[in-house]
């Protein structure tokens, strides 16, 4: 019945897409582009976490062990062979196995526990993914990390842009349609209401281990871009701070609408950018966070449906995407697209 | 005779489910008022709408003629009223003398005595008294709820289906218990088991669908049989 | 031997200031079934303004008075601002916690400069003694001692006092404690301003232990106390105990036999017992 929306929304969102092309001819700086990828990349990484988060209703605390993991398996594998294309795919391909694998198995561990143990269980993991990268000198560099040479075609700061935006693009497109698939809608129920939907008959946990399991995937490519983008990795990849910048994104923008994580991103890279650049008038703006801090947590008591979910539901006048649909059934005939 | 609780027309949800429709009864003070239904019927939810457990979408309730609704539950207990949970609630890590002293909330004489009173008609409680109330039998943790209740001047006694689960013998003890109590106190009583409702009950509300349907005098509705059959499924 | 047990001290004393951190936190969860991520943060308040009264002051009791101060004002601030609006819901209070965790951290650097501090002992625990062929560091002895003396005082309260009865059972069934009357939020809220005195007094103790002191400790502890508290099991007092002195121990010994894997030590004990024994190793009654 919404179809027209949805048709509209898409159409923005293309058109937006489109008009981000231009970007790189009007913003010729190679540092302002680079903040530009800066959000493409944390955008993807955000989606990711919002599958979780705000799809699922799932807490991670180490989600960055996935981004991690994308960043290094890209640069190992750029690293120690020749910097082309193959290498960069090949790299690419190991990233999201990994990815897919550590995820099933954390997944599969913990997500049949309370809320909070996949919290833990993961902030645990990527802590010791932190400690593997520091201490496996050989293959890491430690914590200072190591250089490495890209592939031709993505040493242009141009093309770098192109490429992240277009993925970014693609994956928003390719999650809000697994969002609304009929596999999306019961990880909406779960989030709604775990208990009826195991009682309606699904395997509530095995729901939840394939939804971390494409965001571990989704957010280790987020990685992949990110270790190109730098040309270089260390041990930072795997820090809490990156958990953290990624959940203010997604609650900032708003959790459960996927464009809000991509709008978060946006609004905390510049804002770190600008906050920072203001350090030079007064030296309270190099404690930036508390603002930032400050305003995340107001966002949680008055807007937790974040920028996004709260213009959808004030001025859009669309109900919270709550699982309103059939109940009744198992949910699968029934669900039509954009209801 | 003055109502100690009254309530008018009240509705109430569990989560996202409408379970009381429209409860309205009234319970006169000095007597043990009987609710009674089918499961499923809303019985527990009145009790712990009473409580403050459950919020009051529409309706009234008052207790000693002010309104209680939307109140929080430690000021609606503390206004006079003690509850006894269909599962007990009694707190399995501790004793049963802690689980009396939480409960307790003087030490005065007056506190004292109910204690040694309800003690008394519950010897199990002092054999007991250092034994963790995890560990007690179904109808130990009976009388220990009740004990819990009474030993404050409650004005009003909730009592949820004390004979749930229970073996004949403690069924009698309890009967027989609550009928001692009557004396002292106002209660309602959510029953299944007839034979002890219709032991210790004056008036009746029978409670069906979240609604309440039929009421009168105890002692008429051993007599009605349709409204048995009807209601309770007795025939 | 004298290795094992200098070790032995040394886990203990680790593991003592980890109890008093994770005391506080696995209390506020069993009673009110509330997350903080901002423990961390009444901790390093305590550290900072305890030694900053300290060496204002010269006086180590006074900056343990002040950092036990700040910790129950910052307790009652942030169970109201922070906490009260988020309660019975755990997405929210995680969010939440989290954010403030990072303004109070923040907060450190503006108050008390963005650096890394240097603390020393004050004279009278300076230095330490000989018993036979073992070096005793005064310091961690007292620290255990203190650790033992709060262990002993809390427990005589859970176990004796009527308000100790009412946070016991309030863990097991709350809703059962208000219906006999009893204003379970403002038991909490003392709880909660009690445990953040805890990880405030933890906080300073910490800071003369280590003898450095900086606002990344917030988050770093906050994460160890969970830890903590989900090894031990969430809600249980006397499991927090058990647990704090296991991961002190483990840190300990890992940190002499198999320095590279002492950072991992925390996250290999929770990992293996939450695969093993998920509701932590003392389960709260029900």
């Amino acid at each position: 019945m919404n179809l027209r929306r949805v048709e509209t929304s898409t159409w923005i969102y293309l058109a937006i897409s489109f008009l981000l092309i231009f970007i790189p001819f009007i913003v010729t700086g190679r540092s302002m582009q680079f903040i530009f990828i800066q959000i493409f990349i944390f955008a993807i990484f955000a989606m990711s976490y919002d599958i979780l988060l705000g799809f699922t209703g799932i807490i991670s605390f180490g989600h960055v062990m996935f981004f991690g993991i994308g960043a290094y398996s890209t640069a190992v594998t750029l690293g120690r062979m020749d910097a082309t294309i193959g290498s960069f795919v090949l790299g690419a391909i190991i990233a999201l196995v990994i990815a897919a694998i550590v995820s099933l198995i954390v997944g599969a561990l913990t997500l049949r526990l309370k809320s909070h143990f996949y919290a833990m269980l993961t902030l645990a993991l990527a802590g010791l993914f932190l400690v593997l990268a520091e201490k496996w000198r050989s293959v890491t560099g430690g914590n200072d990390g190591f250089t490495f040479s890209l592939p031709e075609f993505f040493r242009d700061s141009e093309t770098m842009y192109w490429f992240s935006l277009l993925s970014m693009v693609l994956i928003f497109f390719g999650l809000r349609r697994f969002t609304r698939s009929p596999f999306g809608r019961v990880l909406m129920a779960i989030r709604e209401n775990e208990n009826r939907t195991e009682s309606l008959g699904f395997q509530v946990t095995y729901y939840k281990v394939l939804a971390s399991v494409v965001a571990g995937v989704v957010a280790s490519f987020a990685g992949v871009l990110y270790a190109l983008s730098l040309r270089f990795v260390n041990t930072a990849v795997f820090a809490t701070d990156l958990t953290i910048d990624v959940l203010l994104m997604t609650i900032i923008g708003g959790v459960g609408t996927l464009i809000g994580p991509i709008v978060g991103a946006g609004l905390v890279e510049f804002a770190h950018h600008w906050l920072s650049g203001l350090a030079d008038v007064h030296w309270i703006f190099e404690r930036w966070i508390i603002l930032y801090g400050i305003v995340y947590v107001l966002v949680v008591i008055f807007f937790p449906l974040g920028i996004v979910g709260t213009i959808q539901s004030k001025f859009m006048n669309r109900p919270v995407r709550a699982l309103r649909t059939n109940r009744k059934s198992d949910g699968k005939k029934e669900n039509r697209k954009g209801a | 005779m003055e109502n100690l609780l009254e309530l008018k027309k009240v509705e109430a949800f569990v989560q996202h489910y409408h379970i009381l429709h429209d409860i309205s009864f009234e319970v006169p003070k000095g007597e043990v008022t009987v609710l009674l239904g089918r499961n499923g019927a809303g019985k527990t939810t009145t009790l712990r709408t009473i409580m403050g457990l459950n919020r009051v979408s529409k309706g009234s309730i008052s207790f000693k003629g002010e309104s209680i609704v939307g109140r929080t539950t430690f000021d609606i207990a503390n206004s006079g009223i003690g509850y006894v949970p269909e599962d007990q609630g009694i707190f399995g890590g501790l004793t049963v003398g802690e689980n009396l002293r939480v409960a307790m909330k003087k030490e005065d004489e007056k506190t004292t005595e109910r204690l040694e009173w309800i003690l008394e008609l519950f010897p199990d409680l002092k054999k007991f008294w250092k034994k963790e109330g995890g560990q007690l039998s179904g109808g130990q943790k009976q009388m220990l709820s009740i004990a819990r209740a009474y030993v404050n001047e409650n004005d009003l006694l909730l009592i949820d289906e004390p004979s749930k689960g229970l073996a004949p013998i403690m069924v009698d003890k309890v009967t027989e218990s609550i009928q001692q109590m009557k004396e002292q106190t106002t209660i309602v009583l959510v029953e299944q088991n007839f034979m002890m409702a219709s032991q210790i009950g004056t008036r009746f509300y029978i409670i069906d669908d979240g609604v309440t349907v039929h009421s009168g005098a105890m002692d008429e509705l051993k007599e009605d049989k349709q409204s048995m059959k009807k209601y309770l499924g007795i025939s | 031997m004298e290795l094992f047990i200098s070790l032995v001290i040394n886990g203990l004393a680790t593991g003592m200031l980890i109890f008093l951190l994770a005391a506080g936190l696995t209390l506020i969860f069993g009673l009110m079934s509330v997350l903080n991520f901002a423990h961390g943060g009444l901790f390093i308040w305590g550290a900072y303004t305890g030694v900053w009264v300290f060496q204002m002051t010269n006086s180590f009791t006074l900056g343990i008075v002040a950092a036990i101060l700040i910790g129950l004002l910052l307790g009652l601030v942030t169970e109201r601002l922070v906490i009260r609006p988020v309660y019975g819901n755990h997405m929210q209070q995680i969010l939440i916690t989290l954010g403030f965790m990072l303004v109070l951290q923040e907060l450190i650097k503006v108050a008390f400069g963005p650096d890394q501090k240097a603390v020393f002992p004050p004279d009278f625990l300076a230095g330490s003694f000989m018993v036979g062929d073992i070096v005793l560091i005064k310091y961690r002895l007292f620290i255990i001692a203190v650790g033992i003396l709060v262990f002993v005082i809390a427990s005589l309260i859970l176990k004796k006092s009527r308000i100790g009865l009412i946070v016991r059972a309030g863990v097991m069934d709350k809703e059962m404690v208000q219906a006999l009357g009893i204003n379970i939020k403002l038991v909490f809220m003392l709880v909660f301003m009690t445990g953040a005195g805890l990880a405030a007094l933890s906080g300073i103790l910490h800071a003369v232990y280590s003898g450095v002191i900086y606002a990344e400790m917030g988050l770093e502890f906050s994460i160890l106390a969970f830890i903590v508290v989900v090894i031990g099991g969430m809600g249980s007092f006397p499991g927090s105990l058990f647990a704090a002195i296991l991961v002190g121990l483990a840190q300990a010994f890992m940190a002499y036999y198999v320095p590279a894997l002492s950072l991992a030590v925390n996250m290999l004990l929770m990992t293996i017992v939450l695969i093993f024994r998920p509701q932590g190793l003392f389960q709260v009654k029900g």
